[in-house]
C-alpha cells in the first residue's frame, strides 16, 4: 500500500538504507514528506532540497564576473563558481548559463565546468524533488512538452528549467503542472493532452497570441 | 497567586465551555505564502498565525555562519492589531526576542543541520490575532511549514501549554486563563520520542502537578500531531496550488 | 535568482504579451475579504494575483494633534514581512515600506473616507485610527493591494465607546461611518507600453511607475516612482484609464463590505 509519510514517521520496523530516511534503534524513519510503498519498499520524496551530484547539469544566472572566476546563482543554498580558464566566449553578469557539476568544495560552493550561455528565453524554478518527474523515464516527459509546444527546454537538476521559443506559455504551464501534480496518477496523459499540437505554426517566430499573429 | 477573583472554572466547565482537558479547535492550512520555501497558517481557537520558512541560504552576516552546520534563525512577532485590546507597538520587544530564541531552539533539535554547513534557515512566525498560547501555536504551525519546505527533519514537533486553576490543571490556556491562572507552562515535544524541546513555566506548581501536566501535554499531542499530518497530506490530495511561477 | 532576461521581457511586451496572459490595461484576479481578524476593530485582506496584503485597524483613545485639537487622527504603518519576498529583510522600516505606507495613507486621508471631526471624544481626547498594512506575499503592485485592503478594513471598522475614562470594545460596537470609496491604480512603463497592475517581473524592468488614487469623481493621491519619466500626455491618458479601471475595483470593495 502506498502512503504519505512525514518527517519522523516510521518507514519500516527494521533498518533500511533508503534516501531521505534515518535509522534509530534498528528502525527506519522518514526525514521528508514522501510517498512510501510498503510492498515495493520504495520511497519517493514529495519535497526535498537539491544536493549537487558530480556531472549533473545545472542552470543558473551569472552573479558576478571576477578576475578569473564567475559566481553563479543556483538554487539555495548553493552558489556556483566557474573558473574562467574553462570558458569559451564572453560571459556577462545576468547571463543564464547551463553548466555541469565538477565538485562540491568544502565551503559549499559548487565548482562548475563546461558552461554554455543560454541566449534569450526564461527560467522557471521548480522544486528540486520534482525534477525527475519532469524529465520522465529517458527524458520522455520533457520531450513530450518540447515536441508539443515547440519550445526549447533545458532542465537543471537544481530545479531551474530554461525555456525558449515555441508556445512558451503552455510549456511553462506544463512544467508547473508536473511540479504540482507529480504524485497524482495519469500525469503523462494530462500533460500530453495539454501540449499536443500547441506549437506556433511558424516555429521560427516567437510565440504570440492569435490576434498578433493575424496582424503580423 | 495571580488569581484575583475571576472564576475560571464553574462546575467543571471553563469560561468558554471546555473541560479541563479540552483543547480549543485547531485548523492548519498548508502553503499560504507562495514566495516561501514552505508555509502554513494555523487557527488555534482565536489565534491566527502564519509561519513561513526561507532557506537554507548563505548565512548573513557572514560571522553568524557556522562552517559545520546550518544556523536556525527565528523571528516571532505579534502584529500591532493582533490583540483585542489596545494597538500594540510595532517591532520586536523583549518577549518576542525570547520567544524567537526558544522557537529556533526547538527546531535545532530536529533539522538535519549538518547537511547544510554555512547556511541559515529562517523561520518567520507572524501572529495576526492572539488569544493566549501563540508561541505553542506558532511552533505547531512552523513544524508544518518546515516539513513542506523539504528541509529534512527527524520529527514534527508540536507544542501546547498547560496551566493551573486552584488545584485543577487545565490544558491549552486562552488569554483570560493565561492572565488569571496560577501557573502557565508551555511545552514543545518531539512526538517520536516524547523528548521535551521547549519548557517554560511561571506561577506555582507542585512536583506532582508538573508530572500530571506533562502527561496531559503528551496525551493531547496525539491529536495535535494528527492535525499537523492531516494538513500536510491535504497539500497533496488535490493538485497543489502552483508554488512557483514565471 | 533573476529568472527573466530583459531581452525576453522586451520581446514579449513588444509583442503585447504579459506573463499572466492579460491585456495591458487589465488587472490580475483581485479578491478582497473583510473581517478575518475580529480582534482588530477592522480587518481586510486584498489579493491581486500572487500579491497578498492584510490591513488591520485598531481604534484607541489618543491625544489630538496640536493643529487639529478637535479632530481624530490616522496613523498608517506598513511591514514588508520578510516571509513575503527574498528581497525583504528583517529590520527597521526601509524607504520602500515607508513610501508604501505613505502612498496608501494619502489616498485614504484625502479621499474623504473618514470624517475626522466625528472622532472627537472630549477636550484633549480623540479617537486615533491605527492602520497597519502587512505584506504577506509580494508579486508587484503593493500600492493598489494596500489601498484595497485599507479601504475595505476602514469601511468595516467598528467603533469602540469611551465610558468613564475607558475604551469599551464589545459586541455592540457599530460600524464607523465612512464616505467615499477610494481605490488606486498603478501603472508601470515598460519600453513605450503602459502596463496596469505590474507584477514583480514587470516592475523589475520598468522605467517608471505611477499610482493614481481616486474616488470615481476626483483624484486624491498620486505618486510617481522609479528613475524614468512620463510625458504629460501619458499621465493624462493614465488618469482616464484609472477612472475606467477603478470602477471594477470599487465594485469589488462594495461587495466585500456588504454594501
Amino acid at each position: 500500500m502506498k502512503r504519505i509519510i512525514v518527517p519522523g514517521d516510521l518507514v519500516e520496523d527494521k533498518p533500511l538504507h533508503l534516501m531521505d530516511t534515518f535509522i534509530e534503534e534498528n528502525k527506519t524513519y522518514a526525514t521528508v514528506i514522501s510517498i512510501y510503498d510498503d510492498e515495493k519498499k520504495s520511497l519517493v520524496p514529495l519535497e526535498g532540497l537539491w544536493y549537487p551530484q558530480r556531472d549533473e547539469p545545472v542552470i543558473g544566472v551569472i552573479e558576478e564576473a571576477k578576475l578569473n572566476t564567475y559566481t553563479v546563482q543556483l538554487s539555495a543554498p548553493y552558489k556556483g563558481i566557474i573558473i574562467s580558464k574553462y570558458t569559451e566566449g564572453k560571459i556577462e553578469n545576468g547571463d543564464m548559463v547551463e553548466a555541469y557539476v565538477k565538485e562540491l568544495d568544502k565551503t559549499g560552493t559548487v565548482v562548475l565546468s563546461r558552461p554554455r550561455v543560454l541566449h534569450g528565453g526564461k527560467i522557471v524554478i521548480i522544486r528540486p524533488a520534482k525534477v525527475h518527474r519532469l524529465l520522465g523515464r529517458a527524458n520522455t516527459m520533457v520531450k513530450q512538452i518540447s515536441d508539443g509546444t515547440g519550445a526549447m527546454i533545458k532542465v537543471g537538476m537544481n530545479g531551474a528549467v530554461w525555456l525558449k521559443g515555441g508556445n512558451i506559455d503552455i510549456a511553462t504551464d506544463a512544467v508547473l503542472r508536473i511540479q504540482n501534480e507529480a504524485h497524482i496518477s495519469g500525469l503523462t496523459e494530462r500533460i500530453g493532452n495539454m501540449v499536443k499540437d500547441t506549437a506556433p505554426k511558424n516555429a521560427s517566430e516567437p510565440q504570440a497570441p492569435k490576434k498578433h499573429e493575424e496582424s503580423a | 497567586m495571580k488569581n484575583n477573583g475571576i472564576q475560571l472554572i464553574t462546575n467543571g466547565k471553563r469560561l468558554d465551555g471546555r473541560t479541563a482537558r479540552d483543547m480549543r479547535s485547531i485548523k492548519i492550512t498548508p502553503n499560504v505564502v507562495k514566495n516561501a520555501a514552505g508555509s502554513a497558517s494555523i487557527e488555534w481557537g482565536n489565534n491566527k498565525i502564519i509561519a513561513a520558512v526561507h532557506g537554507p541560504t548563505e548565512a548573513l552576516p557572514r560571522h553568524t555562519a557556522n562552517p559545520d552546520r546550518a544556523v536556525v534563525k527565528c523571528r516571532y512577532m505579534m502584529a500591532p492589531f493582533s490583540s483585542s485590546e489596545e494597538h500594540g507597538r510595532a517591532g520586536m520587544n523583549r518577549r518576542a526576542v525570547e520567544i524567537s530564541k526558544v522557537t529556533a531552539e526547538v527546531f535545532e533539535n530536529v533539522i538535519l543541520l549538518d547537511q547544510f554547513p554555512g547556511t541559515e534557515i529562517s523561520i518567520y512566525v507572524e501572529v495576526l490575532q492572539s488569544d493566549g498560547g501563540t508561541r505553542a501555536a506558532g511552533i505547531t504551525c512552523a513544524s508544518v511549514a518546515l516539513a513542506l519546505s523539504g528541509i529534512p527533519m527527524k520529527d514534527l514537533p508540536y507544542a501546547v501549554s498547560v496551566g493551573k486553576v486552584g488545584n485543577d490543571l487545565i490544558l491549552d490556556l486562552d488569554k483570560i486563563e493565561d492572565n488569571y491562572s496560577e501557573a502557565d507552562m508551555p511545552v514543545a515535544i518531539l512526538p517520536r520520542t516524547n523528548s521535551i524541546v521547549l519548557l517554560q513555566m511561571d506561577g506555582a506548581m507542585t512536583k506532582e502537578q508538573f508530572k500530571e501536566g506533562l502527561a496531559m501535554v503528551i496525551e493531547s499531542g496525539k491529536e495535535i500531531s494528527r492535525i499537523q499530518k492531516e494538513a500536510i497530506r491535504a497539500a497533496y490530495q488535490e493538485p497543489e496550488k502552483e508554488k512557483a511561477h514565471m | 535568482m533573476r529568472t527573466i532576461t530583459n531581452e525576453f521581457m522586451r520581446e514579449r511586451i513588444a509583442a503585447g504579451i504579459r506573463n499572466t496572459k492579460r491585456g495591458n490595461m487589465s488587472y490580475r484576479k483581485v479578491i478582497v475579504n473583510t473581517g478575518n481578524l475580529p480582534n482588530a476593530e477592522g480587518s481586510a485582506e486584498a489579493i491581486i494575483g500572487d500579491t497578498k496584503v492584510i490591513a488591520g485597524i485598531k481604534v484607541d483613545a489618543s491625544t489630538p494633534m496640536p493643529d487639529t485639537p478637535e479632530e481624530g487622527n490616522l496613523t498608517t504603518s506598513a511591514e514588508l514581512l520578510p516571509m513575503a519576498s527574498e528581497s525583504y529583510d528583517v529590520g527597521p522600516p526601509t524607504p520602500e515600506s515607508v513610501e508604501f505606507a505613505r502612498v496608501v495613507d494619502r489616498g485614504i486621508r484625502h479621499g474623504n473616507i473618514i470624517d475626522m471631526s466625528r472622532l472627537f471624544i472630549e477636550a484633549e481626547k480623540v479617537w486615533g485610527i491605527y492602520l497597519d498594512l502587512y505584506v504577506i506575499n509580494y508579486d508587484g503592485n503593493l500600492f493598489d493591494a494596500g489601498t484595497l485592503a485599507a479601504m475595505a478594513a476602514l469601511a468595516t471598522t467598528r467603533m469602540p465607546r469611551f465610558e468613564d475614562g475607558k475604551v469599551i470594545r464589545d459586541a455592540s460596537m457599530k460600524r464607523m461611518q465612512t464616505g467615499n470609496i477610494v481605490t488606486s491604480c498603478t501603472f508601470a512603463k515598460v519600453l513605450d507600453k503602459m502596463l496596469l497592475d505590474p507584477d514583480s517581473a514587470e516592475e523589475s524592468i520598468a522605467k517608471a511607475r505611477v499610482t493614481i488614487a481616486n474616488d470615481g469623481n476626483e483624484l486624491h493621491a498620486m505618486q510617481k516612482g522609479m528613475g524614468g519619466s512620463f510625458s504629460p500626455a501619458e499621465i493624462n491618458e493614465l488618469i482616464s484609464a484609472t477612472f475606467e479601471s477603478s470602477k471594477e475595483l470599487r465594485g469589488i470593495i462594495k461587495k466585500s463590505i456588504g454594501d
